[in-house]
């Protein structure tokens, strides 16, 4: 439906990814070879290499990463010898039983919806790509936009901890300690950024122009 | 790559890009899903690993518990959380479901027990303090080993005693519940060495059996002759030295206790006593340091009289030093002879009695009753108090008793002391055949008898020849009393110038022979050369006896 566009590769050209330089595809080489800018020598690739591939890679890491970045203890706090480890979860349920239903609803979006989504998302747009959909393909670029925006905010957690660990050090009375979970959270939201960046969004077009062609 | 032909297609002077070989082709981000995967399955591994026994503790209350942060502790060391407090299916009680740590499977076995820790306060003593702050734990005492078990029924109260504790058990046994409160202090002269542990109504209901715990190394001071007795309260005590008050310690009082303690009744060497050894409890301090009865020192005596004013607990006596107690009274009706015979069982101590020198035979405890009741032996009752009337049994030495003998395995199988009857039986039945004889007198005959030796008496005293006598024996005396007066005035001068004559010549022959006087000194004088003769002729006697010949030629000169 969007065939009226004509695309850089459609014509022959690349576009330097680096300094934006217009250059003109070669016509012998195969896709398997490298090119480099003329101007500023970064790579030239008309669709970011083997996008699909690294964006699943990345993608199962951070997903086997998210379970024990669940499961496990994510903050230990000890206060008045009385040691309680938590996970995010625990965390969420804890300030839901206290009351607290706007810190439990960041919580909750910010540790546990949005990297689940993120992953899902990744996912789906692959998945798709994979088979060539056609579907909606400005709505998944939406998607896909959305997933790389709010991705450094899925850190909020990391940070929180960060921040506890360092500022509650009353020695007997209350120690806050990090566990095991915030590692994997933290690996979590590296890799699905990553694999957000490794997502080439033009592969979602290129479905519908071949159908085109 | 279909529309590489369209390449330089509209922009002129476009650089073209150079190609390079591309080195290898499977993408090395792969390897991160891979670290990942590896990673999650070690940690599953080391999850299924670690995971230890899950157990679940049926509790009556499950307060101060919560699922997911009360720890269970061995040692104060955390070996594992509860998962989970639920109802149990009987809606009674609770069931708590812990998972413990995989260190923990050697520590659990079917004789662990489990206890909620929580700050407890009793008459002795506070514990667990802590938990008031960090909430209550599950406590547990592994117990000795034994077979794997996953489920345990939880203690409602922290045992008094956990295991590896040194010491020792021991089970004293009481009428009474005393002061056999769970973990009442165990005293040892007045040192606290220990608790008591648990106790329960035997199932015949007569007897109450505690468990007592003795921390090492005082366990080694109970041994088999110990005595324990119940210490709680105060005991205080009046008598004729004064007031005595008497109590363990302060907390006794509050809380009860009991002590034990050990009298060296024989030389023969202490044993030790071994595990679950029972013992008796005592009401009280002086109850068990009294003397105990051994049952070879039972014996039944049988009266026939009437023993009111006895009683079970009565002394038995020998000259007033106690020596045993009356046990049991019973009595007998012998429907055939119509006569009554009262068994009084007693339990002597022949010890308290020492024998100096020794009898035919005497070997053991018997020998030594049989060889004193052949030397007249025998039991009596006797009043020991007037006013109340009560009796007590005395043993002594009759020696114009009827022959006896022990009857050996008599009534209620105990050898049979002979018995004399009381004192007071005795003079009644005297009494009565005095009475008996007197009857049989011939007090008529006698009364005349004694009439007319009376008037008799009375015709001489009142007759004329009496006077006469009298008179001339009057007149005698007259002339006694001159015949003494001329001796005194006539005699007497002469006598007195007689004396005096033999006391000057007496005094002549003592200065004669006193030692400073000439005769004295010519006497000694005299004698010394008698005896210088004497040795002289003795000398000439043996010379004659040795060389007779020497008479006719004189003494030889060979020599």
């Amino acid at each position: 439906m969007m065939s009226s566009f004509m695309t850089a590769r459609q014509l022959g050209y690349l576009s330097c990814s680096v300094c934006h330089l217009l250059c003109s595809n070669c016509p012998e080489s195969g896709a398997e070879e490298r090119r480099r800018c003329p101007r500023c020598g970064a790579r030239l690739h008309s669709r970011k290499p083997d996008s699909i591939t690294r964006t699943w890679a990345l993608l199962l890491a951070a997903a086997l990463f998210y379970v024990p970045a669940n499961a496990l203890p994510m903050t230990t706090v000890t206060a008045l010898g009385k040691a309680q480890s938590d996970t995010i979860l625990s965390g969420v349920i804890y300030f839901i039983q206290t009351g607290s239903w706007p810190i439990a609803v960041v919580i909750f979006v910010a540790s546990v919806l949005v990297p689940l989504l993120k992953l899902l998302i990744l996912a789906c747009l692959l998945i798709s790509v994979q088979r060539r959909s056609r579907f909606r393909p400005r709505d998944r670029t939406r998607l896909y936009l959305l997933t790389e925006a709010v991705g450094r905010w899925s850190m909020l957690d990391v940070f929180v901890v960060t921040i506890l660990v360092g500022m509650v050090k009353l020695g007997t009375l209350a120690t806050i300690e990090v566990g095991p979970a915030a590692l994997f959270f933290a690996a979590v939201v590296v890799l699905t950024m990553g694999a957000a960046m490794s997502f080439d969004p033009r592969l979602i077009w290129d479905a519908g122009e071949e159908i085109h062609d | 790559m279909t529309e590489s032909d369209r390449s330089n297609g509209g922009i002129p002077d476009m650089p073209v890009a150079p190609v390079r070989k591309r080195s290898f082709h499977i993408s090395l981000l792969w390897v991160v899903p891979l670290v990942a995967a590896l990673i999650g399955a070690w940690l599953v591994v080391k999850g299924i690993r670690e995971r230890g026994p899950r157990i679940t503790i049926t509790f009556k209350s499950a307060e101060g518990l919560e699922a997911g942060k009360t720890k269970v502790k061995y040692k104060d060391v955390d070996i594992g959380t509860v998962t989970a407090v639920e109802l149990g299916p009987d809606l009674q009680h609770v069931l708590v479901k812990a998972e413990l740590v995989k260190s923990a499977q050697g520590l659990i076995s079917e004789n662990t027990r489990f206890w909620v820790a929580r700050a407890r306060v009793s008459a002795t003593a506070i514990y667990g303090l802590g938990t008031v702050f960090s909430g209550a734990y599950i406590d547990l005492d592994p117990g000795k080993p034994g077979k794997p078990a996953r489920h345990f029924t939880g203690l409602e109260e922290p045992p008094i005693v956990t295991t590896g504790l040194p010491g020792r058990h021991f089970i004293v046994e009481s009428a009474r519940k005393e002061s056999l409160e769970v973990g009442a202090p165990v005293y040892f002269r007045q040192i606290r060495v220990g608790e008591v542990v648990s106790y329960r109504l035997r199932d015949d209901g007569r007897t109450i059996e505690a468990k007592v715990f003795v921390h090492a190394p005082y366990h080694r001071f109970v041994w088999k002759n110990t005595r324990f007795w119940d210490s709680g309260g105060i005991d205080l005590k009046v008598d004729a030295s004064g007031v005595h008050l008497y109590t363990e310690s302060l907390a006794t009082v509050l809380a009860g206790g009991i002590a034990f303690d050990t009298i060296q009744e024989s030389p023969e060497p202490l044993e030790e006593a071994p595990e679950d050894y029972v013992f008796r409890l005592f009401p009280n301090r002086e109850k068990a340091l009294e003397k105990t009865y051994s049952p070879d020192n039972y014996f039944v005596l049988l009266f026939e009289g009437s023993v009111r004013g006895l009683s079970v607990g009565a002394p038995v006596e020998f000259r007033g030093i106690p020596v045993g107690k009356v046990i049991d009274i019973r009595s007998e009706f012998n429907l055939s002879t119509n006569k009554v015979k009262i068994p009084v069982i007693i339990a002597t101590e022949p010890e308290r009695i020492s024998f100096v020198g020794t009898a035919p035979n005497r070997e053991s405890g018997k020998n030594l009753f049989e060889y004193l009741v052949s030397q007249g032996l025998r039991a009596q009752l006797r009043s020991g108090n007037v006013l109340t009337g009560q009796l007590y049994v005395a043993l002594d030495l009759f020696p114009n008793a009827q022959p006896a003998h022990v009857t050996h395995g008599g009534r209620y199988g105990y050898a049979e002391l002979p018995t004399v009857p009381s004192p007071l039986e005795e003079i009644g039945s005297k009494l009565s055949s005095l009475l008996d004889k007197m009857d049989r007198l011939p007090l008529e005959q006698i009364g005349a008898d004694l009439r007319d030796t009376l008037q008799g008496a009375k015709r001489i005293t009142t007759s004329q020849d009496l006077l006469n006598t009298v008179k001339s024996l009057e007149a005698a005396s007259k002339e006694m009393h001159l015949l003494l007066k001329t001796l005194r005035t006539q005699t007497t001068p002469e006598m007195d110038a007689a004396l005096g004559q033999a006391r000057t010549s007496l005094a002549a022959v003592e200065s004669l022979l006193r030692s400073d006087s000439p005769l004295h000194s010519r006497l000694i004088a005299a004698a010394e050369e008698f005896a210088a003769a004497s040795r002289t002729l003795k000398v000439l006697a043996e010379a004659l006896e040795r060389d007779p010949q020497s008479v006719l030629f004189g003494k030889g000169q060979e020599e």
